[in-house]
């Protein structure tokens, strides 16, 4: 369901994700003092989202498809999907509120924006330790510069990144420092709220690195720590006996497990047997395949297993076609919008997703005040294709298919997952009613990204991954068409796009870069080279009856209800000892719980 | 081939034909063979007839026929099973022939508030039930069928040729170039074909023809060897001396002499050879690596099949016509290796 999220990495991890940094070490000599007039601001009033009820204890068993290739989190081989566990129990300066937006506290208590709007200051929480005991200090930030900037860890992106995004780190005292942004920008904040990296256990960095540190569990300042592991089987986790942030506002009754065991099973169907078992503890069944059929079994008719709907109300990844406007026979609009309106989309969601999916009106749903909710995505229309094609000088050939100058409107959809083959199966067959021919190009995951990123598609059927604010420059800008490695991936060239999206990249002042959003989606909507198709603005998961949720099971943001770690949104979930006896000494004896199906729509779009 | 059928090869053939079992198998499957010749005739969404106001139509085989020319408000392609409903319907004369079962390969059947996969249901005319698009399995059996059947066939043809050739020639030249080939070929099948055509078929989208040429680059080795031996001891017979001193060149004593005497090994290979080639496509198609999707495939229905456990219809029906076409062949295979046992016609004089 996720579509193709190699692309994410702009956008993804370095701004949702506060990430890490450092500077030179010479800025600690330095001592620059603090300028006095900055206004010290706080967060420790906005509604807190853990359940009071909650009880600390014991252990969620989960599954992964394969073992890390390295619990690094930069380097060869670090990004795979084990690294966000990892990642997770970090901590940043500050996080985002996932209900309000606000900022909340972290590693640091309080914070300050600096007149330039490219420095911002932090004084650290003075209890925050690392899972060795250490203190945090303002020296592990300036460290994550250094070490991010290191040619050592063989990460060019952070690199490049760490240098080009962020000037500098400004120690001021251990528990007071700064950090510079390259230039001046809007929400400066979602950039520049480092993670901290432990000096004191990597030390210089050295060739060796990427080897060294494969297996090496790396002090952290989160929930839980890494406890044991065996490579190729497991690797579990386990809350931390004194963690420093039990009792800190936005922390209080969350991470209450005390282990989480991630077992390796290799086959998604055997990862659902295991679940139907007790064995994996939850399960998710978002896919509609197994919400309304694969989940009509005794266990959850007993009661024994519950389910629950929660609609959430975040950012929604740019699902659908890209056009390659290269390509000769997209050059002409009219053929776009035909196409466009030759994709059956809303027969997909009935026929194939039973009405649990929803269109997609256009690439940037779910961006707050930044979305346009005024488009509306091209309909199926037959007359509508007939009208743009003939504009456009086509006739229909002999097995109906359009013809123009021994041109036939007969195009490569490329995409890699095969989750997807239903869907593209029945557009393909309804295309057909509309004269255009579709020939589906299963390919892998990495060449499908590599076709793609170098613009060798015609159609490519994916979707993007998000961050806060719409970003439009990569995908939209004249400057990243028509050359291989850039994420403008429909070779949109259009001087008046440029115009807003240079504008819009250039503001600092919100309501300015609002009204601009809004025209460059009216602006995208008129290119139609995007065909939107899907999104599911919702988690659905299967759980086992003594696994227990808030009263509002989750946040605005919640990807997941059951995330263990993530400091956003993650650890609101408890485990029940009593219901857990209740339930095996039920089981033993056959007798039956009501079945129990939540739908939570607390947080579902307004749109829907 | 070119070979009169001498004395000893009706023979053969005559004890083949006893081979009740393997002889039957072989009707079998030559019939099944014929018959998937004409699918389109008996499993197709298109009419075989349609007689619409006095004039006759042949859908099957030529251009898409749209609606409007039945007086249909549309310009794809005619649904025919909604036309007969509607000639029933309206009993004006009208009629409408259509093959016995009234589904492509390709189209979904889908229905509003249900969803597929659907099981077998005699009135809806999916025997054995439809896949998790809503597509007919039999249909789809019958098409994967075809190709399997066919891809196998050329393959074995391409594998053979170069083969059989290079056998050939190693024996027959012997000397350096078999001491040549013999280091090319031992080397070659090092080569783990499967990961091979895995890592190339998720690069480029294979066709029918590219696959069949990747596989015969990594499948021809199995045949030199044998070739091998015999064309040495074929080379040593009176017979090819003969052709010799006659003055015949090396391709014309390969192709004309040796070749068809070594045929009754060629022909005991080939049944297996058939078999898995089934089997290796079905294979890559159900590990994602074969034909492009939607091309009818067992190897695709066997793989919906394995997530889909509780849709017994679809694992089971590609798993009992696998079974079924792999007996079939494996029992061809062992009636031609008794009856073309040399041991039963010595010819050494």
């Amino acid at each position: 369901m996720k579509g193709f999220h190699l692309f994410s990495f702009n956008t993804l991890y370095l701004i949702i994700a506060v990430a890490f940094l450092i500077v030179p070490v010479d800025s600690m000599t330095l001592a620059e003092e603090i300028p006095k007039d900055i206004k010290w601001l706080s967060n420790t009033h906005d509604p807190v989202f853990a359940s009071p009820d909650a009880k600390k204890g014991g252990t969620l068993h989960s599954a992964v498809m394969s073992f890390p290739l390295t619990f690094r989190v930069v380097g060869p081989d670090s990004n795979s999907s084990f690294r966000s566990a990892i990642l997770s129990n970090q901590l940043g300066l500050i996080g985002i509120h996932p209900n309000t937006e606000n900022i909340i506290p972290e590693l640091a208590t309080h914070w300050a924006f600096a007149k330039d709007k490219k420095t911002m200051y932090f004084r650290l929480n003075k209890k925050a330790r690392w899972s060795d005991g250490k203190p945090v200090t303002a020296d592990d930030f300036a460290y994550t510069l250094e070490f991010m900037r290191s040619k050592h860890i063989v990460a060019p992106w952070y690199n490049d990144y760490y240098t080009n995004e962020i000037e500098k780190v400004v120690v001021y005292d251990d528990y007071t420092l700064a950090v510079v942004a390259t230039k001046a920008q809007p929400d400066l904040h979602l950039r520049i709220g480092l993670n901290p990296t432990p000096r004191h256990f990597y030390g210089e960095l050295d060739n060796e690195f990427v080897n060294k540190y494969n297996w090496k569990i790396v002090p952290n300042t989160g929930p839980y720590q890494i406890s044991d592991f065996q490579k190729g089987k497991l690797v579990k986790f386990k809350r931390k006996k004194e963690w420093w942030a039990t009792n800190l506002y936005y922390f209080k009754n969350r991470f209450n497990v005390d282990k989480v065991i991630y077992t390796v099973v290799r086959d998604y169907n055997i990862q659902w047997e295991y679940f139907k078992k007790g064995k994996i503890d939850i399960f998710d069944i978002t896919l509609p395949k197994y919400w309304h059929a694969k989940t009509k079994m005794l266990s959850v008719e007993n009661g024994y297993i519950n389910k629950i709907w929660f609609f959430n109300d975040t950012q929604r990844s740019g699902q659908g076609m890209w056009l390659n406007q290269d390509k000769e026979i997209f050059k002409d609009k009219n053929v776009r919008y035909a196409f466009a309106h030759a994709m059956n989309i809303n027969k997909v969601i009935k026929n194939v997703l039973r009405n649990d999916y929803y269109r997609l009106e256009h690439g940037f749903v779910g961006y707050s005040r930044y979305s346009n909710n005024n488009i509306k995505a091209r309909r199926f229309d037959l007359e509508q294709v007939d009208l743009y094609m003939k504009e456009s000088g086509w006739k229909r050939g002999s097995g109906g298919i359009w013809e123009k100058d021994e041109k036939r409107f007969s195009v490569n959809v490329s995409y890699h997952f095969d989750e997807h083959t239903p869907r593209l199966v029945v557009l393909k067959e309804e295309a057909k009613k509309a004269g255009i021919k579709l020939k589906l190009q299963k390919l892998d995951q990495s060449s499908a990204y590599k076709k793609v990123i170098e613009k060798k598609h015609d159609v490519a059927w994916m979707g993007w991954s998000t961050s806060l604010r719409p970003q439009y420059w990569e995908h939209f800008h004249s400057v990243n068409a028509h050359k291989p490695q850039t994420n403008n991936i429909t070779n949109t060239d259009d001087p008046e796009m440029d115009r807003l999206v240079d504008a819009y990249r250039n503001s600092l002042d919100e309501d300015e870069r609002i009204g601009l959003s809004l025209k460059i989606q009216e602006k995208i909507h008129e290119t139609g080279a995007f065909v939107p198709t899907f999104m599911v603005p919702y988690v659905r998961e299967a759980y086992w009856r003594y696994w227990k949720l808030p009263d509002i099971p989750g946040t605005k943001m919640s990807g997941g209800l059951f995330d263990p770690f993530g400091s956003a949104t993650g650890g609101l979930f408890w485990f029940d000892k009593d219901e857990y006896d209740k339930t095996k000494a039920a089981m033993k004896k056959k007798e039956k719980f009501a079945p129990v199906t939540i739908i939570d729509e607390t947080y579902k779009m307004k749109s829907l | 081939m070119l070979i009169k059928i001498n004395p000893l090869t009706l023979q053969k053939i005559h004890r083949f034909k006893s081979i009740k079992r393997g002889y039957y198998s072989f009707i079998i499957f030559v019939l099944l063979m014929a018959v998937s010749i004409f699918t389109e005739c008996l499993v197709n969404k298109r009419a075989l007839i349609v007689h619409y106001e006095g004039r006759t139509y042949f859908p099957i085989y030529g251009d898409m026929i749209p609606g409007r020319a039945f007086d249909l408000e549309y310009d794809y392609e005619t649904n025919y099973r909604d036309l007969a409903k509607r000639f029933k319907a309206e009993d004006s004369g009208d009629w409408i022939l259509m093959p016995l079962i009234p589904f492509d390969a390709y189209e979904n059947d889908l229905k509003d508030g249900f969803y597929p996969p659907f099981p077998p249901s005699i009135k809806e005319k999916h025997y054995l039930g439809t896949d998790t698009i809503g597509r007919d399995i039999l249909a789809r059996l019958v098409y994967g069928f075809r190709i399997a059947i066919f891809f196998s066939l050329i393959l074995l043809m391409v594998n053979y040729f170069i083969g059989v050739s290079i056998g050939s020639a190693m024996g027959y030249l012997g000397g350096k170039f078999d001491l040549f080939f013999q280091r090319i070929i031992e080397i070659w099948s090092n080569v783990p074909f499967l990961y091979v055509i895995i890592i190339v078929s998720s690069i480029v989208v294979p066709n029918f023809l590219t696959l069949v040429l990747i596989m015969a680059i990594f499948g021809w080795m199995g045949m030199t060897w044998t070739m091998r031996t015999v064309t040495y001891k074929e080379k040593a017979r009176e017979y090819i001396i003969a052709a010799r001193v006659m003055g015949a060149s090396t391709p014309r004593i390969i192709f004309k002499h040796i070749i068809p005497n070594t045929i009754a090994i060629i022909v005991t290979f080939a049944p297996f050879s058939i078999s898995n080639g089934i089997v290796a496509l079905t294979a890559l198609d159900y590990l994602g690596f074969g034909l492009p999707p939607p091309t009818p495939s067992w190897g695709e229905l066997l793989s919906q099949g394995w997530s889909n456990m509780d849709a017994w219809w679809i694992a089971g029906s590609v798993v009992v016509a696998m079974i079924v076409t792999l007996t079939i062949v494996t029992f061809i295979g062992e009636a031609v290796r008794e009856a073309f046992d040399p041991k039963m016609h010595t010819t050494y004089e």
